[in-house]
């Protein structure tokens, strides 16, 4: 009655979905946190009232991200044990255990800062409210850490052997530092600066565009511009960096990456042809068409004119991964690299012939325009980038170790359904909700009125302003409607 | 399962040592989170706007961390119970996926209730049926959780059974005393958290009332039901420890009528403290009663426990974590503990 494909391609949409759509907030978490961080000491260096109006109105934007952050995020921890229960118990000695530090480590303390950096506001003294921030945005970090040693470890499982059905470390060192988390770690950290600072740049160039505190925004728009023409390259170096550590420790997901069958060409030599476009055939082991450009490929995966790399006819058929997704989120994801690179740029020649200022850019509106919409490229990098790097490690579950079929729980179909038609609907109301407020929160602008938090007295640790109690009580007044 | 025992034998203590931290991370969640669902609660029967906001806010600082004591509990069971995380979760997919629903709607309605104007109301019915649902759910789960479920005997044993095996009416009913032990809760909370003379705080004042009642009704039910139905838990409470459950229902006879006359002086927070210790004392004589097992007749602490030496390598690198977490979030209550007398205070951030 139930089809054992079904369920378990069930499965994994579930959880690609779920992923995918909880991926769009932690990144943007963490580079906000990052930026606030420094927009905040930046204020308490200078005492200039700009920095801290900055702070607070990219702060609204945080909170929205990070709500939606934690309602999606909590469904991930719940996930392995119910869509992957036999992989949750065979890799838990390992897996879990580096969940478990993330949520102790990261987690709790992420949660423990959050409210004193929100609405500690007045409550604590200004330098205790930069040291929540900070702990914000390290925690932050340490959970992306976490994750990504995780998810590394399936596509580079070093460190552990097989017995009695589960996996055993040997080595927590090498298990923890597996080869893919050297650089899949800072890939994705540079990602989430690169979101971060993208997301502040263009919600500045729309506020200089529509000229709304031009000369507030244009100094954000600067910091964060100028920290990208370090930042975008970076991203693409690294990039290139995991891209060899994959050819090297999965040279079947790489071939499945560029769509390259055929390790030689029929003549005898290796084939270097790196595909531009191809139209893959699995079933027959080729493209069905393909434009490429020859010795690309060497050039790319060993920094050689002409080498050998691995073609999927070097793999069983049920040991090839898909090639299609990864083919082409592959090359979605360099694509919007070289994009955000070439914006960068673009700001840093505006910069040096002087043109960055409210009035200078406005009359450039094509390039505000065009920060406005990069903002919107590194989630799609994100999401390719990741769709890219769990697709091309199939049929495994854990490279070489486990296969994604041997680890999923025994579900029947209907209530895989349920679970995606579910989450279907909530992580939409969730994202939809998020940018509606968030183009809320724009379209009101920052508060240049209230007064300073600075205002407050500097308290003591923790200690509120006790009421005095010879005032009259304020009463409890119920505004009307 | 002989063999996997084999291989956690020699980590006995820190399996019950894990196992305690991770009940004391459950209780924490239900005491810290129990308050903040049952003010949800109380707010669907509460029309005014304004004010449910004023309950929002009254958590706005503080439960994201409430919360995080799940994900915590969680993580921590994936880490050093993995066995049982990867067969229970399976098994309690429902209810846990309605939970997850629930918590998600309450996130939201909570970050952005305080951003709308016209949207309001929506995210107001998100705030307090999202946190129902979560409560009703979470019951179910714990009622399920205590009726165990089919294993299959392979080297790691997995789930074996349908989706719908956590249904019963004795899950049913612990889902509603869930419901009505938040409630109770939350209206607790609400008291100590608004001033005296507000309208929530007397409207509070009539709910925890009747929730008392009610609450004494249903979780008296409940250890009378489990009583009959669970042997497991007949053996333990007429075995020889017998006196330990019984000074345990002394304890919690006693707090309740301190919490009671706390209630009738208007200690809120002695009020508060005490149902804290009712949950704890209750939680505690659960899981003395479920001693060895971890998921009642299924697994026991040995058979579910993380094998080899990752328990070890959890517990030096985590143990210490312990106390700096609850010390950062007692730091974080402690600076929102003011009483709230304004409406506006969720947006004096
Ligand atoms: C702002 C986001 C962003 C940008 C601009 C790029 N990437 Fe990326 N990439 C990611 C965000 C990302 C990611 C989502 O963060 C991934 C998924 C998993 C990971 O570690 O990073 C990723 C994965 C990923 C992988 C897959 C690794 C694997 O399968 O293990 C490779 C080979 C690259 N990247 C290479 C590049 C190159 C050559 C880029 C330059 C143009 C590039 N990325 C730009
Ligand atoms: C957050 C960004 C992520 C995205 C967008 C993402 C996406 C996906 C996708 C598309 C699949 C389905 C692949 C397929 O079956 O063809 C998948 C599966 C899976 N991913 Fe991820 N993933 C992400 C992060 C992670 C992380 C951090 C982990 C582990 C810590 C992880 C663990 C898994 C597991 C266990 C599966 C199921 C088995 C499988 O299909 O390989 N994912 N994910
Ligand atoms: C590369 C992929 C991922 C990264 C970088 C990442 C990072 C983060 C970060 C920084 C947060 C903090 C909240 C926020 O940012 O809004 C978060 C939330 C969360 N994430 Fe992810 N995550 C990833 C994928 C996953 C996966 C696969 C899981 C499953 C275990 C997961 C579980 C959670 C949970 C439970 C939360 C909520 C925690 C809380 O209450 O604060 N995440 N994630």
């Amino acid at each position: 009655m139930t089809d054992p494909t079904l369920m378990v391609d069930m499965a994994r949409l579930d959880f690609a979905w779920i992923t995918t759509m909880h991926i769009l907030y932690p990144p943007l978490t963490i580079g906000l946190a990052v930026f606030l961080f420094f927009t905040e000491l930046r204020w308490l260096k200078t005492r200039d009232e700009d920095w801290y109006r900055l702070t607070r109105f990219f702060e609204k934007l945080f909170i929205i991200n990070f709500g939606a952050g934690v309602a999606t995020g909590v469904t991930m921890e719940m996930a392995f044990g119910i869509l992957f229960g036999p992989f949750s118990q065979a890799a838990g000695p390992f897996f879990g255990n580096i969940l478990g530090y993330e949520t102790i480590t990261a987690f709790m303390y992420e949660a423990g800062f959050i409210g004193l950096m929100i609405f500690g506001w007045g409550k604590i003294s200004p330098k205790m409210h930069l040291f929540a921030t900070f702990n914000v945005a390290f925690a932050a970090i340490l959970s992306a850490f976490w994750i990504l040693v995780a998810n590394s470890w399936m596509q580079t499982p070093t460190g552990v052997h097989l017995d009695k059905g589960l996996f055993l470390v040997d080595d927590w060192t090498a298990a923890i530092f597996n080869p893919n988390a050297l650089t899949g770690f800072p890939h994705m950290l540079v990602a989430s600066f690169e979101i971060g600072l993208f997301f502040v740049a263009g919600v500045s160039a729309w506020m200089v565009y529509k000229n709304r505190h031009g000369t507030l925004f244009l100094r954000s728009l600067t910091a964060s511009l100028m920290a990208l023409v370090i930042v975008a390259p970076l991203q693409i170096t690294i990039g290139d960096s995991l891209g060899r550590s994959v050819a090297q420790h999965d040279p079947a997901a790489l071939a499945a990456m560029e769509g390259h069958w055929h390790t030689y060409l029929p003549d005898g030599s290796p084939n270097t042809r790196w595909n531009v476009v191809a139209w893959p055939d699995a079933a027959q082991g080729t493209n069905t068409f393909q434009i490429g450009i020859p010795h690309v490929l060497s050039l790319l995966e060993d920094h050689q004119w002409t080498s050998v790399v691995p073609g999927l006819d070097q793999f069983a058929p049920a040991d090839r991964p898909p090639v299609l997704v990864p083919f082409y989120s592959f090359r979605i994801m360099v694509a919007a690299g070289f994009a955000l690179f070439f914006i960068a740029f673009w700001a840093l020649i505006l910069k040096l012939r002087g043109q960055f200022s409210v009035a200078g850019l406005q009359q450039r509106p094509w390039f505000l325009r065009l920060v406005v919409l990069s903002a919107l490229l590194p989630f799609i990098a994100i999401w390719t980038g990741w769709w890219t790097r769990e697709v091309a490690r199939q049929p495994w579950l854990v490279h070489g170790l486990m296969r994604t079929s041997e680890g999923v729980s025994q579900m029947s179909i209907p209530a895989e359904i349920v679970w995606f038609v579910g989450f279907l609907f909530f992580d939409l109301v969730v994202w939809a909700g998020t940018w509606y407020f968030f183009s809320k929160v724009v379209r009101k602008g920052p508060d240049l009125d209230a007064p300073l938090s600075q205002a407050y007295p500097p308290d003591r640790l923790g200690s509120l302003p006790t009421p005095d109690s010879t005032a009259e009580r304020p009463p409890f007044i119920r505004p009307s409607a | 399962m002989t063999h996997i025992m084999e291989l956690t034998h020699a980590y006995q203590w820190f399996t019950v040592i894990w196992w305690l931290l991770i009940g004391l991370f459950v209780v924490l969640y239900i005491i810290l989170d129990g308050a903040d669902l049952g003010s949800g609660i109380f707010s669907l029967f509460h029309p005014n706007s304004d004010e449910r906001g004023a309950i929002m806010a009254s958590m706005a600082g503080t439960w994201d961390a409430n919360e995080t004591w799940l994900v915590v509990a969680g993580g921590a069971i994936f880490g050093t119970f993995p066995l049982a995380y990867g067969s229970l979760f399976h098994y309690l997919m429902i209810p846990l996926m309605v939970v997850l629903w629930g918590i998600i709607l309450r996130a939201v309605s909570l970050e952005f209730h305080h951003h709308s104007s016209s949207s309001r109301r929506i995210w107001d019915w998100g705030f307090g049926i999202g946190s129902l649902v979560t409560a009703f759910s979470a019951g179910v789960a714990l009622g399920a959780f205590l009726q165990g479920f089919p294993i299959t005997d392979g080297q790691v044993p997995t789930f074996q059974g349908g989706v719908m095996d956590f249904l019963s009416p004795f899950s049913l009913w612990t889902g509603v005393t869930a419901v009505i032990a938040a409630a109770l809760a939350g209206g607790i909370y609400l008291r100590a958290r608004f001033e005296r003379d507000s309208s929530i705080y007397a409207q509070a004042m009539a709910w925890t009332d009747a929730m008392f009642y009610l609450a004494l009704v249903a979780i008296l039910g409940t250890v009378t039901w489990s009583f009959f139905k669970f042997p497991w838990a007949q053996a333990r409470w007429l075995g020889p420890e017998w006196w330990m459950f019984m000074l345990a229902g002394a304890v919690v006879l006693f707090a309740t009528w301190s919490m009671r006359r706390a209630s009738h002086h208007q200690q809120d927070i002695s009020a508060m403290l005490w149902l804290g210790v009712i949950v704890f004392i209750n939680f505690g004589a659960m899981m003395a009663t479920l001693y060895p097992w971890f998921v009642p007749g299924t697994l026991t602490l040995f058979d579910a426990a993380n094998p080899s030496n990752s328990l070890t390598a959890f517990s030096y690198s985590m143990l210490g974590f312990i106390p700096v977490m609850l010390s950062y979030n007692f730091y974080q209550a402690w600076v929102f503990r003011a009483r709230l007398h304004r409406l506006a205070a969720y947006e004096s951030h």
